[in-house]
């Protein structure tokens, strides 16, 4: 049975009762004694909540400063699910993996569950709130106060930066792969202290030294959207992008170029691409003879890339209007991080960008940077802290070992968290605040200009936490003295006055209709003043300079250290859904690993799964290898995110951190790309919980392209392969024309009968491939909308993930030296077969066709002889082996799952639904309303998240649905088609630009 | 919310009978014909004999629904707009139970627990008498559409007649709903209600 009864009833005893009252009046809760079902009322209805009705939210996420807006859907009281908020100009309805696992930050088991004190031996007792307030109100007061806090910007940031100027103290700032490079080129350039929105969607040719735009990047939905745009084919050229860099990550696997260059030599390339575009275009002033020095010849001989290409490279950069080159990435946490922002700056001046695609009057904010840390803890050093507030960071874990946080945090005498989990930061603290979740507490962001994002709590809290902001208000309260003149009643009253404040300032006079309009819209959302691009001009030293990479320590090797497409900078690591959902470039989960080049591995003789030790001069850690093809042969890689040593049950003790390896920092930001390593074989082996499958395509057609010349002229995949040169296969023989006419025949027949007769909506799917970049959004939606357990790194291990839907990713050239490689994704889900293999296999009829045209899949029928998902050529069906469904959840995680959808027990084979509750209720919906459901009233989780809408779900009966239209283009495919077991999803080949040497 | 004016008027032999008027969109389906004629419920001093579960209060359907006539939706009034029918917050009783304190000591003793409830903030704890697999969905409003606001007997038995509830129909039997859907020439694709 899909679920756990309630009762201890079998079903055996169940009729042998049944049978003995002759099947009468017998009340279920009279069959057990033991376990009654209760029904707990309401003592007063909620108005906005009505029982098996999802009611929305409006809020903003806070999982990194980006600031998208999210729509909350609860169900009976609880989150349930997160999504992009439409209105919202930065991310438009769509959510990236990290967003949408808020939820498991709301309900994680690893949350402090109220106020908490240190004890003499280190453990935490429970206290009251008024007693933790008065603890931290009786030492504010004796002043020497400082304050760590993210770098989020908004009411409480402001709060907190005046509060603690009330008391004299400073205010930090900060967060790991911070923006300060960036700032600083951006005020040596061009004067302006500001971080600039890129528009990818105009740009006709991008440039990425080193950034990983499309993934872990700053506003990555909003560029994914831009990029979509821009490099997905709509009938007409696509943009095309570059992107150099040691390692190609997500966004280098979605270029069509990679330029392997040296590692911190970026800056060489752009300075030699701008010389070529100055000189192509002029306008370059006085920077023309600055520029002159550096040839594309002087940076092929340090990026290791042939100075034609760099000049063939930089013509088209130059050729393309309007162009744009970003920075990013690791090559911006290097020593020589600002040269290379500045160098790009330029690049991006000299081909007329600025304005264009670069556009400053967005101004995305951003924290302090580590200078203003490590001034923090000089004056910890010297005394002149007395007390440590700690908001919205962990320090102690984010920052390398060799600068000895830990034990600078242990000088000081009284240090305060307001950390919801016991991270490696707040477990050395005093006293722990717990603050709210930010879908339990009013709040707001302001995360660039123009907009303001509102947060509202959209259910009780789990537990007994505080927001932080009615801290530090009954703090004050408490303390009175300078503190005095910080009294509202509560934070919720402060955040209201600020924005009856922002409504005045914007001309709005009832200010109790804008308040409502905000919180209903998720804020306030202006476009921002369009700059004018004749304020940016080139400052009198620019900065055009280049030094030659330098790196501490021995070591054939350098350390390229990375946040993770996931867990990001170790946030994440206490979310099983993102360590369950694979990297999408090496497809690992739940571990760490080190990728090694094949040179390397052929070097050193070293094989996928091999452990090496990897040694700098401050430390040593052990991971299992990944042979990478996308890695510079001079480079190893290790992402970042994992082995914490606290952070709760899921992130403890899991993988290795690569900053062990890293030397103090010092200047303005955490120099991450720094260290000379060497590798060392261990002997050991461990297997990567991977889920790559096979990594090539072998002719089989998964993942189609074409030239863009070819998808031009409007031909099919089958048309571009013949204009290539390729012959035909021989695929309908004479005999298998016939047994195709007699199958269509017998299909035509069957439609007549029983619940077939009649006409029913087919539902169908488009997947653009040209669109998709591999992100894993949708995965994530999928695994939140359908309930799906995680099933942990041991059950991966024997091939056991549970992950409805899939990004695979197969790799094409790179299998001789010298051959340029790429990545192509599909996204694998159900294909809801006409004529499914799974079907006629199942000896219970679980797996059937639906009227509706879906291989249905029918828990309670399944016995779980797997003999559908053995025959089924896509491999998208899954067995629970285990009791995931008692496993996946430790409480209050439970909290989480979907009214909606069925949680499948042990021995159930489960797969993609097409989202058949998300259909049944808008077909409930309209039937209410005596209409037919309409196209696009209605979509799936995936399709709902994919941030560069690759993905387009409807009727196919419907000839005006979007899902029509897109089914028409030409580009049109099935995945393995020769089968003949007809799809209900199309795929739309990817388009390829032709690339020179 | 919907507005609701609870008019108290006429007096039966003994007891008060409230009148209850509906306002707003959602009881526009309220108008058909009551359940049952005027009955007079049966006053009860023994309970052992009586099928169902206990309940913590003794809340008697027979009088609620079958002597005063208080339609379905005027409790469970999500049924018509949501799969869940809802049980009706302890606010919902004491709508009446401000003003009606029962005639005899049995139905003073039973009102003066859901008084008390609702002072002591303790939502009362019904047992559960019905039901449904939570492998399968069973969308309330859609059979309320198409069947109208009194097809709650179809599944539930005539309640208007039962002092105390209790289950006339299995409705974890699938043979239950399928012989419904049979007979009304509707859909039996085991994905309607199985997902």
């Amino acid at each position: 049975m899909p679920d756990e009864a309630p009762s201890t009833i079998d079903r055996r005893k169940f009729l042998t009762v049944l049978g003995a009252t002759g099947g009468g009046a017998l009340a279920l809760s009279g069959c057990s004694t033991d376990k009654v079902e209760r029904l707990v009322p309401y003592l007063v209805q909620s108005e906005d909540q009505v029982p098996g009705v999802a009611t929305w939210y409006a809020s903003s996420c806070t999982e990194c400063s980006t600031g998208c807006g999210v729509h909350v859907r609860t169900r009976e009281g609880r989150a349930v699910k997160l999504e992009g908020n439409p209105e919202h100009p930065v991310n438009k309805g769509k959510l990236c993996s990290r967003g949408q696992a808020a939820l498991q930050g709301l309900y994680n088991p690893g949350r402090i569950k109220g106020p908490m004190v240190r004890n003499p031996d280190g453990t935490f007792k429970l206290v009251t709130w008024d007693d933790a307030i008065g603890r931290l109100a009786a030492k504010v007061t004796g002043g020497k106060v400082a304050v760590i806090s993210g770098a989020g910007a908004g009411t409480f940031s402001d709060l907190l930066a005046e509060w603690t100027t009330a008391l004299g103290g400073r205010l930090v700032r900060w967060e790991p792969f911070g923006h300060e490079p960036f700032r600083a080129a951006n005020k040596r350039v061009f004067g302006v202290d500001k971080l600039p929105a890129h528009d990818f969607a105009k740009a006709r040719y991008i440039v990425s030294f080193g950034s990983d735009f499309l993934d872990t990047g700053l506003a990555s939905i909003e560029n994914q959207r831009g990029f979509a745009q821009s490099h997905g084919f709509a009938g007409g050229d696509v943009a095309k992008m570059v992107y150099a860099g040691p390692r190609m990550d997500l966004t280098g696997l979605n270029a069509d170029e990679w330029l392997a260059i040296a590692p911190g030599t970026e800056t060489a390339l752009a300075l030699a691409m701008a010389s070529v575009v100055a000189g192509e275009r002029g306008g370059a002033g006085a920077l023309a003879s600055v520029l002159a020095a550096h040839t594309p010849a002087a940076a092929a001989k340090e990026t290791g890339i042939p100075a034609e290409r760099i000049e063939r490279i930089a013509r088209e950069f130059a050729a393309a209007q309007p162009s744009l080159a970003v920075a990013g990435g690791i090559g911006a946490q290097h020593a020589g991080a600002t040269e290379l922002c500045a160098a790009v700056n330029i690049l991006n001046y000299v081909a007329g960008n600025v304005g264009q695609t670069v556009d400053f009057a967005a101004d995305l904010g951003s924290g302090d940077g580590y200078a203003a840390l490590g001034e923090l803890a000089a004056a910890i050093d010297g005394g002149q802290v007395g007390v440590l507030l700690v908001h919205d960071a962990n320090p102690v874990y984010a920052l390398p070992r060799t600068s000895r946080f830990a034990d600078k945090l242990k000088k000081v005498p009284f240090k305060v968290s307001t950390s919801m989990f016991l991270d490696e930061t707040s477990a050395l603290c005093d006293l722990l605040l717990p603050h709210h979740h930010a879908l339990e507490r009013w709040d707001d962001s302001a995360p660039r200009a123009g907009v303001r994002g509102l947060m509202q709590p959209v259910m009780e809290p789990v537990f007994d936490t505080m927001a932080a902001g009615d801290v530090l208000l009954k703090v004050s309260q408490k303390a009175g003295g300078a503190l005095a003149r910080f009294n509202a009643p509560s934070y919720q009253a402060h955040l209201r006055a600020k924005w009856d404040a922002l409504g005045a300032a914007q001309g709005e006079k009832d200010a109790e209709g804008f308040w409502h309009s905000a919180l209903q819209r998720g804020g306030v959302f202006q476009a921002a003043a369009q700059a004018a691009p004749a304020a940016i001009a080139l400052a009198a030293d620019a900065g055009a300079r280049y030094a030659a990479p330098a790196f501490e320590g021995q070591g054939d090797f350098v350390l390229a250290p990375y946040p993770h497409s996931l867990l990001y900078d170790g946030r994440g690591a206490n979310k099983p859904w993102l360590l369950e959902n694979a990297d999408p470039v090496t497809k690992i989960t739940w571990h760490s690993w080190v990728e090694i080049s094949p040179e390397t591995a052929a070097s050193l003789d070293v094989r996928d799964g091999e452990i090496l030790r990897i040694v700098s001069a401050h430390g040593s850690i052990e991971a299992p290898a990944y042979v990478y093809m996308g890695l510079h042969p001079g480079v190893v890689a290790v992402p970042l995110g994992l082995g914490h040593t606290a952070y709760g049950a899921f992130a403890e003790g899991r993988g290795v951190n690569a900053l062990d390896l890293l030397g103090a920092p010092a200047g303005d930001f955490v120099s991450y790309l720094s260290t000379r390593v060497t590798l060392e074989k261990t002997g050991k082996y461990r297997k990567l919980a991977s889920i790559a499958g096979v990594p090539r395509q072998l002719g089989r057609g998964i993942a189609e392209a074409m030239p863009l010349a070819a998808a031009k002229k409007g031909l099919t995949v089958k048309e571009a392969y013949l204009e290539e040169g390729h012959g035909e296969h021989e695929l309908n023989t004479e005999r298998e024309v016939v047994a195709l006419k007699g199958w269509s025949e017998a299909q035509h027949q069957a439609t007549k009968f029983g619940n077939y007769a009649g006409d029913h909506p087919q539902w169908g799917m488009s997947i653009d491939l040209s669109r998709c970049t591999g992100c894993q959004a949708c995965v994530t939606a999928c695994y939140a909308e359908n309930n799906i357990p995680t099933v942990g790194e041991a059950e991966i291990l024997r091939g056991r993930e549970l992950t409805w839907m899939r990004i695979e990713r197969y790799w094409e050239g790179g299998e001789k030296p010298g051959e340029p490689v790429s990545a192509r994704f599909v996204p694998m889900l159900c294909q809801h077969c006409a004529n499914a293999p799974c079907e006629p296999v199942c000896p219970v009829y679980a797996a059937y066709h639906t009227p509706d045209g879906l291989n249905g899949q029918v828990y309670n029928r399944c016995v779980g002889t797997r003999y559908c998902a053995n025959n089924c050529p896509y491999k998208v069906r899954y067995f629970n082996w285990y009791k995931y469904n008692l496993m996946a959840w430790p409480s209050p995680l439970n909290l989480q799952l979907n009214p909606d959808v069925t949680v499948r027990a042990r021995g159930v084979m489960e797969k993609c639904t097409f989202c058949i509750q998300r259909i049944r209720g808008a077909q409930n919906q309209a039937r209410l309303e005596d209409r037919p459901v309409r196209d696009g009233e209605f979509t799936t989780a995936c399709a709902q998240a994919c941030p560069s809408d690759a993905i387009v779900f409807g009727d196919v009966n419907d000839p005006e649905s979007r899902v029509v239209a897109a089914k028409r283009n030409a580009r049109g495919y099935h995945v393995l088609e020769e089968t003949n077991v007809r799809p209900a999803v199309t795929y739309l080949a990817k388009v390829l630009h032709s690339v020179e040497g | 919310m919907r507005t609701l004016a609870i008019v108290l008027g006429a007096v039966c032999a003994g007891g008060l009978v409230a009148v209850l008027v509906l306002g707003g969109s959602r009881s526009a389906a309220q108008t058909t014909k009551p359940v049952a004629d005027s009955v007079r419920a049966a006053v009860i001093t023994d309970t052992t004999s009586l099928s169902g579960p206990r309940q913590p209060i003794f809340f008697r359907h027979d009088i609620h629904a079958g002597q005063f006539k208080i339609p379905c939706q005027y409790c469970h009034y999500s049924v018509a707009v949501s799969s869940e029918p809802g049980i009706p917050s302890i606010q919902t009783c004491m709508g009446c139970h401000l003003a009606i304190a029962g005639s005899d000591s049995s139905a003073k003793t039973e009102i003066k627990k859901v008084r008390q409830a609702w002072s002591e903030k303790k939502p009362v704890e019904w047992v559960r008498v019905h039901y449904l697999a939570r492998h399968a969905h069973f969308p309330h409003m859609r059979h309320i559409k198409v069947m109208g606001p009194n097809a709650c007997a179809t599944c539930h038995g005539d309640v208007s007649r039962m002092p105390q509830v209790f289950r006339v129909n299995n409705v974890n039997h699938m043979g239950f709903c399928i012989s419904c859907h049979v007979e009304r020439k509707v859909s039996r694709d085991c994905s309607v209600c199985h997902y």
